[in-house]
């Protein structure tokens, strides 16, 4: 799997792709600006970036900028954000797409690596990996508005570690269910969030959203 | 005598608690009286520290330290100028005088003194001016130069037996004048007929301390000479003073300290005071200069009455008044040493007049009080330009600029609140940061450390100890995070105020409608200010209100930020009550804002922040 890895100290850079190599990643490209990672992911379509929000040359969120500016180009590109904090804006900002394949980490979970390569994995894969920090909360809001009120406190749980990015498996694992309560929450869900059955990884992305967006 | 000095006690101890220090006062004043004598003034002065001490008693334990440094100092200075056994630093003073007359004169004498000096008794045994001795006593202590020059202004008038004897005095009165031994001595115009038996002499100066007392025909005949004599105090004075001296100065802290606190709004009313009177203070202290120029009467007492008026009402007008009549006493002492050296000697040296600090009673102590009066011009001069030329130019110049005053007083007072925002949020992250982050990281650095031995040992707990450091450094970059939101929140730092408040609003667990139209950025100290004072007025409303909504509106125009929180909770929003809203005024203050709250009980409430700022292009501005 080929990855562009963007983050302007050297530190974590090195850290970062020695780390990938160890679980089996190709570095396509690493680099510390965001012109440098925007013309790095046109040129290497990688299958997925991991990117530091805050990057050279104005140190803002211009590593964002660049990530959102390669998939206006390329839809649906891969990208996993790093960041020393998290911001729900920043989340539905890299959501708003409805396409998926989005991630938004914060950088301490790089701390345990076999949760991060995972991570990683799921956004390759198209799916939507949102930080347990942005997840709780959202879980923390006295009240929701819209379709998301329909939901029972069981969904709304499995909706959470769903945002999480964790498979139907980890649920179950997590939640102490079997694997089939776990998939008959996510029907119910997408029933009552109105989604149509389609392909099943871009419903779990648009569920999340309305979750964030609630 | 043991009951006695219990009661004693126990009623001392009793009125202290009652009353606190200030009590001690009475003694002290007692004290004084006793040292400088039963005057009108000295039992007023006891009496008003008696009243102070039962109805002010905060006044009183304050001014204690301060009279009984006065008390001790002014009793060192007596004891300096009294005679006594105190030691050979002390020098002797006069209280009476030995008069000898040889026999043979013939002639009886009697000292008349001038107004205002004291000597007082006549000598008896000296009257028939054949014998021996007799004493001129002087009222109270007084030191050996003023004694002698006292006594050589008095006339002495005196009788003689014959013509013949008459003749010869005046004839030796007449040499005296031609070749007189002391030129002080007055022309003996005086003695108008020769055939007449009585007439008038004068006491001259003989080497001194002794005087001669010029009456007979032997004109020799009498010697005064100054007898010290032993002040029964001298002796107690000196360890009496020293140790009220002592006792005054370790007071002194403690009473100031515990006044300041009593009462904390003086000394601010006493600095603005200050800083409005100015100059004007001197007022007063040259009014009583004038007092010791032309004398003490109703009309010198009102002046200073006037002056002390003056300085609390018009302390303009005071300051402007120090230089003038500064200059008009110059002028007058000028004047003084002028005439004093041209007039004749007999007309002002009967009448010697106090200048300032001088008392003008010979030639020597006229220059003086010329060189002070020169002094006095010289501070009126220096004065001027400060008080009279000052304030004209601010009466001439366009009429007072109230606004300006008005502005800078703001400007003060808001810089004021600006620093102490810093300081005190310097300290809390400071705070923070060494009990966070910064015990996090040692506890990280000891777990390594145990790891690093326990590893060759046993390699499992090693590991535990691994898990724990990495959990703890996740908690350290939390705390980190946590403390870096509250001092520059990262969507501000990137975005500007309108993203900051669209992610605040996200993170608020109210539903928070937003209308926010900010087409640029703002100065980043604007922002900042902004940021925190609508995440404080959002913390408040979900707090607070048991709103359910809370509606955000931000607008830019005309070079003015405006932001309108409202929710539809309960009100009773009050910024005199707590100390947010108050917080938030300050702050939005120091950018000249200002923040409006309307809240009626029942609600709904709606709090208006204005802050004149411009707006910036986007690019321009990070925090």
């Amino acid at each position: 799997m080929r990855v562009v890895v963007a983050e302007d100290l050297f530190l974590l850079r090195d850290g970062l792709t020695r780390l990938l190599a160890a679980h089996d990643f190709e570095i396509a490209a690493s680099v510390d600006t965001a012109p440098g990672l925007l013309s790095a992911l046109l040129t290497e379509r990688p299958d997925v970036a991991v990117v530091d929000v805050r990057l050279p040359p104005s140190f803002a969120d211009d590593g964002l900028q660049a990530a959102l500016a390669a998939r206006r180009q390329v839809p649906g590109l891969p990208v996993l954000l790093l960041s020393q904090y998290v911001e729900q804006l920043y989340a539905r900002e890299m959501l708003a797409d409805q396409l998926g394949g989005v991630g938004y980490l914060l950088k301490d979970r790089v701390f345990n690596d076999d949760q991060f390569v995972d991570a990683i994995r799921t956004v390759a894969a198209g799916g939507t990996v949102m930080d347990p920090e942005v997840v709780s909360k959202l879980l923390g809001r006295r009240s929701f508005e819209g379709p998301i009120t329909r939901l029972s406190g069981r969904e709304r749980e499995v909706l959470a570690l769903m945002a999480e990015g964790r498979s139907n498996a980890a649920i179950a694992q997590r939640l102490f269910v079997t694997e089939k309560a776990v998939s008959k929450h996510t029907t119910s869900i997408f029933t009552k969030l109105n989604l149509a059955p389609s392909e099943d990884d871009n419903r779990r992305v648009l569920a999340v959203l309305a979750f964030l967006n609630a | 005598m043991w009951l006695l000095m219990k009661l004693f006690y126990r009623t001392f101890a009793h009125l202290l608690r009652r009353f606190g220090l200030g009590l001690l006062l009475v003694p002290v004043t007692a004290v004084a009286l006793v040292l400088f004598g039963l005057h009108a003034w000295t039992v007023l002065a006891f009496l008003l520290a008696v009243a102070v001490a039962f109805w002010w008693p905060t006044v009183a334990a304050a001014l204690l330290p301060v009279i009984m440094v006065a008390v001790g100092v002014a009793g060192l200075v007596l004891a300096a100028t009294v005679t006594g056994p105190g030691g050979n630093w002390m020098r002797s003073a006069v209280s009476g005088f030995q008069v000898s007359a040889k026999p043979g004169g013939g002639a009886s004498w009697v000292i008349k003194t001038p107004a205002g000096l004291q000597v007082v008794q006549l000598p008896v045994a000296a009257a028939r001016f054949g014998v021996g001795q007799g004493t001129i006593t002087f009222a109270g202590h007084v030191p050996p130069a003023v004694a002698l020059n006292r006594l050589h202004q008095a006339q002495v008038n005196f009788r003689v037996a014959s013509k013949a004897a008459a003749a010869k005095q005046i004839a030796v009165n007449k040499k005296l004048v031609k070749r007189p031994p002391n030129a002080k001595l007055p022309q003996a115009k005086r003695i108008q007929r020769p055939a007449a038996v009585s007439g008038v002499g004068y006491v001259a100066a003989a080497p001194r301390p002794a005087f001669r007392l010029w009456t007979g025909p032997g004109a020799v005949h009498t010697v005064i000479s100054p007898v010290p004599r032993p002040s029964p105090w001298a002796g107690r004075l000196v360890p009496v003073a020293l140790l009220l001296i002592a006792l005054g100065l370790w007071l002194a802290p403690r009473t100031f300290a515990e006044f300041r606190q009593r009462t904390p709004g003086l000394l601010p009313y006493l600095r603005r005071r200050m800083q409005e009177i100015r100059w004007g203070i001197l007022l007063v202290p040259t009014a009583v200069l004038g007092l010791t120029i032309f004398g003490m009467n109703p009309v010198t007492l009102g002046m200073v009455a006037a002056a002390a008026v003056i300085t609390l009402r018009w302390p303009r007008v005071a300051a402007d008044l120090v230089p003038v009549l500064l200059t008009v006493f110059a002028v007058y002492g000028f004047v003084l040493t002028a005439r004093w050296e041209s007039a004749p000697l007999g007309v002002l040296a009967s009448h010697p007049q106090l200048y300032g600090f001088v008392e003008v009673s010979s030639r020597e102590l006229a220059v003086l009080a010329g060189a002070e009066a020169s002094a006095f011009l010289a501070m009126a001069a220096w004065l001027f330009p400060r008080t009279v030329v000052k304030h004209g130019r601010l009466l001439t110049a366009a009429e007072p600029n109230l606004e300006l005053e008005g502005r800078v007083q703001r400007l003060t007072e808001t810089r004021d609140h600006a620093l102490h925002n810093a300081a005190s949020e310097l300290r809390r992250i400071e705070r923070d940061l060494h009990d966070g982050a910064q015990a996090r990281l040692v506890a990280l650095g000891m777990n390594l450390r145990a790891v690093e031995r326990m590893l060759p040992a046993s390699p499992d707990a090693a590991l535990a100890l691994v898990a724990e450091a990495r959990e703890t450094s996740v908690r350290a970059l939390n705390d980190l995070r946590d403390l870096i939101r509250g001092i520059c929140p990262p969507v501000l730092a990137d975005r500007g105020l309108g993203h900051a408040v669209r992610a605040l609003a996200l993170d608020t667990p109210l539903p928070v409608v937003l209308d926010i139209d900010l087409p640029g950025r703002l100065s980043a100290p604007v922002e900042s200010a902004c940021y925190f004072a609508i995440a404080e007025l959002l913390a408040n409303a979900v707090k607070h209100s048991g709103a359910r909504q809370v509606q955000l509106r931000i607008r830019h125009g005309d070079g003015l930020l405006r932001v309108e929180v409202s929710d539809d909770g309960v009100g009773c929003a009050d910024p005199a009550n707590g100390t947010g809203l108050q917080g938030i005024e300050r702050r939005l203050g120091t950018f000249d804002g200002i923040l409006a709250v309307s809240s009626p009980p029942g609600g709904p409430t709606m709090i208006v922040m204005e802050v004149p700022c411009a707006l910036l292009s986007p690019k321009t501005c990070s925090c």
